[in-house]
């Protein structure tokens, strides 16, 4: 998937899944559109990862539990919610210093929404972007924060 | 195929079903749906992501598709296919998730591993 130059009509309407309702339903699940969405959103150069803020922690931790890494929401900083017709993402983004957060942030919509749509035929109805960190380049060191050490609980 | 005694004419179907399903080249594998009850049990096993119902009901289907396939075309061929051989009842489909190699997606953004972390994004200057 290219960015795209040029016109990106989303009037361009995409298949409908749902007007096969007489042949049966097609119900698809939200992990499939967070993937898709998450693919699309990491395509757009400037974008140098996704969560941040508070889902990055749980994604931290999330890959600690046994088990609890699996569920839909393992594709760390994309939400979505997905209906029988239309879809809503929202998405946490760590951007490139340097990169232009407004065009970065539309480059990353129009992606995000021709990707899901042409890959599920569900309507993107909004995509909401929260940018929560700048990734600088000079912090590629062990991580982009210092690990806080965690003190040793006082009580049993 | 497993020989075992005479399948009814429903979990031979349900077999069929399955065999069909999991030719297209978009399908990874067949899946239990969301709370795994997309299945048919048949002698000594239970054969996950096909359900043939009584006739007349819906048949349901469960997938994985793999990247790149679009799905409303693949939704549509299977439904078609599904459909032909169960006789013209509507086919009930649930993409139940996508097959996705790790690295497409990425680690998450954390403490946790930069070496991961630079697959999706390019080299090159802002």
């Amino acid at each position: 998937m290219t960015q795209s130059s040029g016109s990106q009509s989303s009037g361009n309407t995409p298949a409908r899944l749902a007007d096969d309702t007489s042949q049966g339903k097609t119900s698809i699940a939200a992990s499939v559109v967070q993937k898709i969405a998450g693919i699309a959103a990491r395509e757009i150069s400037g974008v140098h990862s996704m969560g941040g803020g508070v889902s990055r922690a749980f994604g931290a931790i999330r890959e600690r539990i046994p088990g609890g890494g699996t569920g839909a929401s393992n594709i760390a900083g994309v939400q979505v919610e997905v209906g029988e017709k239309q879809a809503a993402v929202d998405l946490d983004l760590v951007v490139e210093y340097g990169a232009s957060i407004v065009d970065l942030a539309r480059a990353v919509r129009r992606n995000v929404i021709s990707a899901v749509e042409r890959m599920t035929g569900l309507e993107v109805i909004e995509v909401n972007i929260a940018v929560n960190d700048i990734h600088l380049p000079n912090e590629d060191r062990g991580g982009d924060e210092q690990p806080v050490p965690v003190a040793p609980a006082r009580v049993e | 195929m497993p020989a075992a005694g005479t399948p009814s004419a429903e979990e031979s179907l349900a077999e069929r079903v399955a065999a069909v399903v999991t030719a297209h080249p978009a399908v990874a594998r067949l899946h239990g749906g969301a709370f795994g009850a997309v299945a048919t049990y048949l002698p000594g096993r239970r054969l996950i992501g096909v359900r043939v119902g009584a006739s007349g009901e819906p048949v349901e289907l469960g997938v994985v598709v793999r990247l790149g396939y679009p799905l409303p075309p693949v939704v549509r061929t299977l439904r078609r296919e599904v459909s032909a051989l169960c006789g013209g009842v509507p086919v009930d489909i649930t993409v139940a998730d996508l097959d996705v190699p790790a690295e497409a997606i990425g680690a998450p953004a954390g403490p946790a591993r930069p070496a991961q972390q630079s697959t999706s994004v390019p080299a090159s200057s802002p």
